[in-house]
């Protein structure tokens, strides 16, 4: 009979909030190969790391908000558990001993809120025109004064269907404006987007629709997020 | 490299999958432009997934990276949703590391593993900006070079290189390299560097050669039409592997590919000449390194890349001499560090139950079985010494183990192949079936699945094959629905090859150099990323062979005679021509040969190339 192999369970475990940088080359690297990526420099960095149990046990790893391909971020969450009590500079220059380009932590802390609440999410945006931005600015500005903004959102398809349905959402009530300004041919926009579990909206759900409405293709967007919020609008510790 | 950024950076976040167009893994190298004076731009014929599984690249990027005035890059072909916005914006193809374009580079290398890569050649040529005949490339660099093993028989690609690199090329890459950087101050043209290249072991140069035909359209001969330049060319051999260069970590990449971990080359060669197989001929001889140095390279690469999987990489791991200790000392490291240790290519015969339960105490995943032929009689035509006795036995302790997978490997067309063969396949899928029905019912597995494929036989240069007509299409049909219909549980599923591929690997592993041209013009009609079902275009390479005029059954269905003079025949992989004529003979009278470490068979080898078994060798 085969016995799970971490029979030798280390019950005893000390709980990391990690915040790191995923910004340049990095930022193209898609959720799921963060996941790798960053446990095997875990594993490099020969910080102990805890185990779950089980036929096949892992390293734990959480990311409790996901950040979108393409976006940079100095800001973002990585939760771990450890077997051994190692002071956070410590854990954090360990980490940075391996890291790929673009890919690097700043701080580390114990955990004070629960990942249930993050609400929000803060977002940078540079739209880099082909001329002066100042046109685009008046545009933003009727863009965001409409009544609604109707976006189609795909839905999962429903019981007995293979086709997955397109229902048309509303997305005005959720978009918090903090700035908007014209810097020659770029637009700048400082957003702030509901996070989390309960509904998220992604900044380039609102620059497309954005960019329909003005009828115009910006040579590229470089998008930065700047905060992660938790329900009572502080920052997520 | 900025503007190449800029402009890639615009395009990424509308492609699949941009991870794999960017550079910046872990342990890529980069170096300072003004501290290197030769660059080499590595390619792989083939998407980065595929690529970056492969261990021959890792070494020599690694080896070459290690001179600090040599910076050696990564190119891999792009899919064609990125190809094709390449294309739109004028972006060469340019190289991971720095992004700058290749065609700048001093060198060129392309690894040939498989046939159905060829066309991926041409098109990243023409995405790098260059023309893709060799002589239509008149500067001294780019000079583009070729190795891997499908070299063996370079000429249907003669028209596209500027030179081969023949067998293994720790070294001779390295002698290639000094040589250029010796020559690259005197300003001296391609041709005279051709020259001075031709001179080192192992560097064959095709448009130093004239190919003559006979009045039948076979080959009448392939000479040298300049002074100094070798009759044949003899492939390279790394003699003592276990000193050899071996890289301490790889690019550890973002995305997943096929083969996503460290990998540990044991051994190189193969002690057991399947007659079918080209690289148990022209990996020759069989060596192994030490246990202490696999080890300590284990080691290494999981320190240094992370990786929570191991893999022994050979042709036939259990055939290390102490494959139990070197199993021992790795599993003590690996389960201490957490890390999965994986054997692939395990022989039947090899697998005991200690072997078997060091495989399963992590992941009870499946068992891969390739038995290649349904029965005894066939098995022994092709030399797989294995019996039906041993593949039951293994299953039988599989099954007690619990394993609920079972996958069988089969080769449909095999020389001297009968109907009875082919039902043979059928059969033994039911056999193995009926012995998990009979496995006590509290240890067996809930389910259990056989799948069974076939894929169709392709014949190979260098092997005892080399003679052999692939067989017809409509053969190969009728013998899938033969499987097919005798085919009664519904715990057995069955896949076969498509056809036309089949063909085609099987003109394009023997062709001549008449075989350029069919290339050229499949790749002009668009064909790219043959090997992937979704892109292969077999109606555009029908027309690209008529259009050429050549006849496809001449290459894939001729039986060649023992005195014909082979497309390769100028190029001399150390197993002599008399042992594959000889094997040739008994496989048709299904005689077999021992293997390497029962005694040797006389390949033709002998005991200069460091080969554990070579010692004292016999000439037969």
């Amino acid at each position: 009979m085969l016995m799970p192999k971490n029979q030798n369970l280390i019950v005893e475990r000390w709980d990391y909030r990690l915040t790191f940088a995923k910004e340049g080359r990095a930022r193209y690297i898609s959720h799921l190969d963060l996941m790798r990526t960053m446990q095997r420099a875990i594993k490099r960095a020969k910080v102990p790391i805890w185990y779950t149990q089980g036929f096949n046990p892992h390293a734990y790893l959480m990311f409790p908000l996901a950040l979108p391909l393409g976006t940079d971020s100095r800001i973002e969450i990585l939760d771990v558990a450890l077997t051994e009590d190692i002071p956070f500079d410590k854990v954090v220059e360990m980490l940075n001993s391996s890291m790929p380009e673009g890919l690097y932590f700043v701080n580390a802390a114990r955990p004070v809120m629960k990942h249930t609440e993050i609400a929000a999410a803060e977002y940078d945006i540079a739209a880099e025109l082909s001329s002066s931005a100042d046109e685009m600015l008046a545009k933003w500005e009727g863009f965001i004064s409409q009544d609604e903004i109707l976006i189609e959102k795909r839905t999962k398809p429903k019981k007995g269907r293979k086709q997955p349905g397109v229902k048309l959402i509303d997305i005005k009530p959720h978009i918090t404006v903090v700035s908007a300004e014209a810097d020659g041919n770029i637009l700048h926009l400082k957003l702030r987007l509901p996070a989390g579990g309960e509904f998220n909206l992604n900044t380039s759900v609102v620059t497309d629709a954005f960019f329909a409405y003005a009828e115009c293709e910006p040579e590229q967007i470089y998008t930065t997020r700047t905060k992660i919020l938790a329900v009572n609008g502080a920052d997520f510790v | 490299m900025k503007e190449i950024q800029q402009k890639i950076e615009k395009l990424l976040l509308k492609i699949q999958r941009p991870a794999r167009y960017i550079g910046g893994e872990l342990g890529q190298v980069v170096k300072d432009k003004s501290q290197v004076n030769v660059r080499f731009a590595f390619c792989f014929p083939d998407v980065y997934d595929v690529g970056m599984s492969h261990l021959g690249m890792k070494i020599l990027y690694g080896l070459k990276n290690s001179r600090p005035n040599w910076w050696c890059e990564r190119v891999f072909m792009p899919e064609k949703d990125f190809g094709q916005k390449m294309r739109e914006n004028d972006i060469p193809l340019y190289a991971l590391e720095s992004l700058d374009p290749i065609r700048d580079f001093d060198f060129i290398g392309f690894t040939l593993q498989y046939e159905l890569s060829y066309t991926n050649v041409l098109e990243m040529l023409d995405l790098a900006g260059l023309p893709v005949h060799s002589r239509d490339r008149h500067e001294l660099t780019p000079i583009v070079v070729g190795g891997g093993p499908c070299v063996c028989d370079p000429e249907p690609m003669a028209d596209f290189f500027d030179l081969f690199i023949i067998g293994e090329g720790e070294e001779v890459n390295c002698e290639l390299m000094e040589l250029y950087e010796r020559m690259k101050p005197s300003h001296l043209s391609k041709e005279e560097f051709l020259r001075e290249a031709a001179k080192i072991d192992g560097i064959y140069v095709p448009s130093f050669y004239d190919v003559s035909y006979n009045e039948d359209g076979t080959v009448e001969s392939v000479k040298p039409n300049r002074e100094g330049v070798p009759e044949t060319v003899k492939k390279r051999v790394i003699t003592d592997l276990e000193h050899s260069y071996y890289p301490e970590s790889f690019v550890v990449p973002f995305t997943s590919i096929v083969h996503d971990r460290a990998v540990v080359e044991v051994l190189r060669g193969c002690i057991r000449g399947c007659r079918f197989c080209q690289a148990g001929f022209i990996y020759r001889p069989f060596r192994e390194k030490s246990i202490g140095t696999i080890e300590h390279q284990t080691k290494c690469l999981c320190e240094q890349t992370g990786y929570e999987q191991v893999s022994l990489s050979s042709l036939s791991t259990s055939d290390h001499p102490q494959i139990e200790t070197l199993l021992d000392t790795l599993a003590g490291y690996t389960d201490s560090e957490n890390i999965n240790l994986s054997l692939p290519s395990l022989r039947i015969d090899k697998f005991s139950e200690e072997l078997l339960e060091k495989i399963a105490s992590v992941r009870k995943s499946g068992l891969t079985f390739a038995p290649e032929a349904g029965t005894q009689h066939l098995r022994d035509v092709i030399n797989k010494n294995i019996t039906e006795d041993e593949i039951m036995h293994t299953c039988k302790m599989a099954f007690e183990a619990g394993y609920g997978t079972v996958k069988l490997y089969f080769m449909l067309g095999l020389p001297e192949e009968t109907d009875e063969d082919v039902l043979g396949i059928a059969d033994l899928a039911h056999k193995v079936v009926d012995l998990y029905y009979s496995t006590p019912r509290e240890v067996r597995a809930s389910s259990i699945q056989v799948s069974v494929s076939t894929a169709t036989f392709v014949p190979k240069p260098f092997t005892p094959f080399e003679f052999e007509p692939q067989a017809m299409p409509e053969d190969i049909e009728r013998k899938q629905k033969l499987i097919i219909d005798a085919i009664k549980s519904k715990k057995i599923r069955f896949s076969y090859h498509q056809q036309p591929v089949s063909m085609l690997e099987a003109v394009l592993a023997r062709g001549d150099r008449r075989i350029c041209d069919v290339i050229y013009t499949a790749w002009k009609k668009g064909c790219t990323l043959d090997s992937w079902d979704e892109h292969f275009r077999p109606d555009l390479w029908d027309e690209a062979f008529t259009e050429c005029g050549i006849d496809r059954e001449f290459y894939a269905n001729r039986r060649r005679g023992y005195d014909e003079v082979m497309p390769w025949s100028h190029l001399d992989y150390l197993v002599s021509r008399e042992f594959l004529i000889r094997e040739n003979k008994k496989a048709h009278e299904a005689v077999t040969t021992r293997n390497c470490a029962e005694g040797c068979s006389g390949c033709g080898i002998g005991s200069g190339y460091g080969g554990t078994y070579c010692k004292g060798t016999q000439h037969l």
